[in-house]
């Protein structure tokens, strides 16, 4: 008897469970309706995630949005498509993406369900390379923005060698003269292999005239690429003799940690990718200085799949808007001196903070087709693509 | 001399695979840079220390339910909540010890929800800690700013605790729980009744609920101490779908080694050396370039099928040796 | 006598009330987006449903495996690799889903033979196996060079609505298949009995090696099954495919009412109520509005009372 009881006041609870989420739904009912946009991000935690975040919910209400979000997998096409039912079955009309897996499956149940699809700090390469036509040509996608330049347009390498000069002229006393590089696999970030070369091409270059050539120890497939996992200890002794370590790769995640755990953080130099927070305390000349350079897209570049999905939903289309979906490349926010960072630090991307954000709602209103006919495609490319520190 | 003995054999597992990797990687192009042998120096030694503290503290939280006949799939996640929250508060207060604290007060806290439910729940311990580990994988996207916490691993003032020297503390700690409630508590004892015949313990009068409560804070100590490790030496994303037990089935391995090779001693020491003998594996595998992906993989799974295979075949193996001598003698 | 019967079928009403609950709330929820939420649930179900069908046999042997989720992953690839290999044709998809099939009807042997061979205990072979396939998966994305691979062949019907019926007859043939096995056959009888008292089984003549031997290979047959299926949603396969199916299944056979300790209660139709329940109670969740981020915790607190009501052990010892 008393196990009956029990059981029969585990199923009141569960049915009392059920009926709160009946109240919530019915309450949330008679609230003016909302274009539903779901944000699959590429991990859970990190500052762009928190900090795209923040923006997007300060557009919210201006633009009469509301964004659920979810996380895609590095690895598993199924599961991504599965978030991407998920997102779906949720209401939403519009899906930003950010990673290139499963997206020919993805792109074909947007199809069938009639939600668009837009890409946001990524490249969509796979894609771009193998299924161009059945993802950029579909006509419910439409779009993406890249991480950076795209693959067929590297600037990284470049920027990455002028830091290095930049440094050696601040430090003529101690240049750097080895160096070491750091990508991810070929599969994941073909850019990042050129980016590597087009490095090694401009030290060449410069080491024909210097003073105090450089070195740059070559890619080595097995210890120099890493599958997304932090970089291994032995790294340090397979290159024993380095000043500095050249990551394309995300190094702060990556990298610095392995330096910081075998205790080189205070003899090598690090010129690298991405921010998680905290390198500010050894960047530059604070601290061990171990951070010498950091590369980061805006946050804000998420305005551009955004404005074409609400476009799309809304039923209507920039004057100028191209036949075919594009990927645009964009100028990242390159910090390497403490005057950078100091301009850096107040930036949304680090605080997460949107108020510190480069448009407002009103402001990204004005960019759509909807919300002003006067609003033109190449006006909303040339907004996005251009966020550097010195023109935030 | 019979200590001595113990000592050797105890010791034969670490060397022996000392001994192999340095024959393996002295044979080969990968560990030599610039005519220098990479396998031998500093760096060994601080890597396998390192490694092996977390190693230590995990499996000794895995064995000390498993030993009394509890397989508890929440201990993974268990720790990585306790690892958030040490992680969130540390980041927040930037101590150290703020956040060892939050480990310890949330490893204890989260042990003993999972023995309350169990003991009142009476459901299978798999069931129950299947439930469990659902419930705190999802409190790691509500809790905490749930994100996770990154980057608190490679801030120097705060990861002391999963670098040598620092990392002492905690593994000391949760070897030393372990070994006082084992071998000087009452209930430490009243459980090893409990594991040998669980009928038997009840009914002369061992409070079993009791036992199983006390069993999991001890635990959840042990929890907090790889928690603080765990934060100090990743980052920690929120988590789904049982991911935590693959992390703890990461850390598995030394824990049925470390029985059979605490056969010699007991199974603390087992398991320490147990976990050094795998992270001497490891670090050779990363020198020769194999310490991640798809060769690590077959080469640990074909070392755990040979070691349980070894182990469940030992006693005919004595037997052939006992044969030999008798013959020997005859 | 009624009493007894509630008593007796406490377990399936419970399961079976689950289901029907989950089911009242898609229907109320799913709204205008009915007929697209019923082909995204059938089409998450099936490969789970096909896996946890198949599961059934090892798991009333009171065994479980932790291979399962690599073994998909790598079974997916292996198929993409023939089947592009002979040309993307639909012959070649055949041959990939046989040489998979052998493959998996190989390692359920190993894990049932091997273990009784080697006195181990059958998680180990199947760690051992999942230490393998990982592996495998690695190397075998690793020669593609790329993240992830696509398969050339057309292998599902490009109209969705075809696609999801062919997808319920192949759910249902194979449920036909494993409840007459587990229910009229000495497979699902022996079976029962080795988790119900191994020991007892071998005293009354039951040749329990072999039982196993079958056991497992009726599972493999399945994971290939349930691989080529879940093949079928994307049409292309990575190093991550896969993760996660063996803790789902496992979560899918408690949710149906399964004893993981095996034995006389095991019942086939578990799998697919837990199957249902499990990947409809997502969908429910989701359709009404609770927050993604919220959506495991609600699922996990369903669980835990779940199993307090139908787990719930009477002894006065606490079960192990």
């Amino acid at each position: 008897m008393k196990t009956r009881m029990k059981r029969a006041g585990a199923m009141i609870l569960a049915g009392a469970m059920a009926m709160s989420c009946l109240g919530s739904v019915s309450a949330s009912a008679a609230e003016p309706k909302k274009t539903v946009i779901g944000v699959a991000f590429y991990n859970d935690s990190s500052k762009p995630t928190t900090a795209t975040k923040a923006y997007l919910e300060s557009l919210a209400d201006a633009l009469n949005v509301e964004f659920k979000y979810t996380v895609f997998t590095q690895t598993d096409e199924s599961a991504n498509l599965t978030k991407i039912q998920e997102l779906i079955s949720a209401g939403a009309e519009g899906i930003i993406g950010t990673i290139d897996l499963g997206t020919t499956a993805i792109v074909e149940e947007c199809e069938a369900a009639g939600v668009y699809y837009a890409g946001y700090l990524c490249d969509f390469d796979t894609s771009y390379q193998t299924a161009y036509e059945a993802v950029y040509e579909n006509p419910y996608f439409l779009g993406t923005i890249s991480d950076g330049h795209n693959p067929d347009d590297i600037v990284l390498g470049t920027q990455t060698f002028e830091s290095v000069m930049e440094y050696n002229e601040r430090n003529p006393e101690n240049p750097l003269t080895h160096m070491a590089m750091i990508i991810f696999p070929d599969w994941a970030y073909p850019a990042q292999a050129k980016q590597a070369e087009q490095f090694v091409e401009e030290i060449e270059k410069y080491n024909e005239t210097a003073e105090t050539p450089i070195t740059v120890d070559p890619i080595d497939a097995e210890s120099d690429v890493i599958p997304f996992t932090p970089l291994d200890s032995t790294y340090f002794s397979k290159h024993p003799d380095i000043d500095a370590i050249a990551s394309f790769a995300a190094g702060t995640s990556f990298v610095y940690p392995t330096m910081v755990a075998s205790g080189v953080d205070g003899d090598l130099k690090l010129f690298t990718t991405g921010f998680e927070g905290g390198e500010e305390e050894n960047f530059g000349s604070a601290g061990k200085g171990t951070f010498q350079q950091n590369v980061i897209t805006a946050i804000e570049t998420v305005t551009y799949p955004l404005v074409l999905l609400l476009n799309q939903i809304n039923g209507v289309e920039f004057a100028d808007m191209p036949e075919t979906a594009e990927r645009i490349g964009c100028d990242q926010i390159i910090i390497n001196s403490d005057e950078d960072l100091e301009k850096f630090l107040v930036n949304i991307y680090n605080t997460g903070d949107a108020a510190g954000a480069c448009w407002t709602g009103e402001d990204v209103l004005k960019m759509t087709a909807f919300g002003n006919p006067d609003a033109t495609y190449a006006d909303l490319v040339e907004a996005v693509t251009n966020l550097t520190l010195d023109n935030m | 001399m019979k200590i001595l003995k113990k000592i050797l054999l105890s010791l034969a597992f670490p060397a022996l695979m000392f001994l192999v990797m340095l024959a393996i990687t002295a044979s080969s192009e990968k560990c030599y840079v610039n005519g220098h042998f990479i396998f031998i120096g500093k760096d060994l030694i601080n890597q396998v220390l390192m490694n092996s503290c977390m190693t230590i503290c995990v499996a000794l939280a895995i064995w000390m339910q498993l030993k009394n006949g509890r397989f508890d799939f929440s201990g993974g996640a268990s720790m990585v909540l306790a690892a958030i929250a040490a992680g969130y508060v540390g980041k927040n207060t930037g101590s150290m010890w703020a956040a060892f604290g939050t480990a310890l007060v949330m490893g204890l806290l989260l042990c003993m929800l999972t023995a309350l439910v169990y003991i009142i729940g009476r459901v299978p311990i798999i069931i129950t800690t299947i439930g469990m580990t659902l419930l705190y994988e999802s409190l790691t996207y509500i809790l905490f700013g749930g994100e996770g916490v990154r980057a608190f691993y490679s801030n120097p003032k705060l990861c002391a605790l999963g670098r040598v020297p620092g990392i002492f503390l905690p593994v000391g700690i949760a070897m030393a729980v372990f070994v006082i409630y084992t071998y000087f508590t009452a209930s430490g004892r009243r459980a090893k009744i409990l594991a040998n015949n669980q009928s038997a313990g009840v009914n002369i009068g061992i409070d079993e609920r009791k036992n199983t409560f006390v069993s999991y804070v001890f635990t959840g100590i042990i929890i907090g101490m790889a928690a603080i490790i765990y934060i100090s030496q990743n980052d920690v994303t929120p988590q789904s779908g049982l991911s935590t037990s693959s992390i703890l089935f990461s850390y598995i391995v030394p824990v049925f080694m470390g029985t059979f090779i605490g056969l010699a001693s007991n199974d603390v020491i087992g398991i320490a050396i147990a976990a050094v003998g795998m992270e001497i594996m490891n670090y050779g595998l990363n020198c020769l370039n194999l310490g991640s992906g798809g060769w690590q993989q077959i080469i640990m799974g074909v070392f755990v099928l040979c070691f349980y295979t070894f182990s469940s075949q030992s006693y005919k193996i004595n037997a052939f040796l006992n044969g030999l001598k008798r013959k020997k003698t005859a | 006598m009624k009493d007894n019967w509630i008593k007796k079928h406490i377990y399936d009403i419970a399961a079976y009330a689950g289901l029907l609950v989950t089911l009242i709330l898609f229907f109320v929820f799913s709204r205008n987006r009915l007929l697209y939420n019923a082909t995204t649930v059938i089409q998450t179900a099936a490969p789970y449903a096909v896996l946890s069908l198949g599961a059934v046999f090892v798991y009333s042997m009171g065994f479980m495996d932790v291979s399962v989720g690599q073994q998909v992953g790598v079974y997916a690839i292996l198929i993409i690799l023939i089947s592009n290999a002979l040309g993307g044709t639909t012959f070649g998809v055949f041959v990939g889903f046989l040489v998979v099939l052998a493959i998996a009807l190989l390692c359920g042997a190993f894990n049932g033979a091997v273990a009784v061979w080697l006195g181990l205990p059958s998680i180990v072979t199947s760690l051992f196996l999942m230490f393998f396939f990982t592996g495998a998966q690695y190397l075998l994305m690793e020669s593609t060079g790329i993240n992830s691979i696509s398969i050339q062949a057309a292998i599902k019907p490009s109209d969705r609505n075809i696609y999801t019926l062919l997808l319920i007859a192949v759910v249902a043939l194979t449920a036909l298949v494993v409840f007459y096995l587990f229910k009229f056959t000495k497979l699902g009888k022996y079976t029962r009995a080795i988790g119900a008292n191994e020991k007892t089984a071998v005293q009354a003549g039951v040749n329990t090696t072999k039982w196993k031997v079958y056991a497992y290979m009726a599972f493999g047959a399945t994971v290939a099954l349930g691989a080529f299926l879940m093949l079928t949603r994307t049409g292309s396969a990575g190093k991550g495919t896969g993760s996660g199916y063996a803790m789902d299944i496992m979560i899918c056979l408690i949710l149906g009412g399964m004893p993981l300790s095996g034995g006389m209660l095991s019942k086939a139709g578990s799998a697919l109520i837990g199957t249902f329940t499990y990947i409809l109670l997502t969908n429910d969740l989701t359709t009404m509005g609770v927050s993604l981020n919220t959506i495991n915790f609600v699922k996990a607190v369903i669980f835990i009372i779940i199993i307090l009501v139908t787990c719930r052990k009477q002894t006065n010892l606490l079960p192990r």
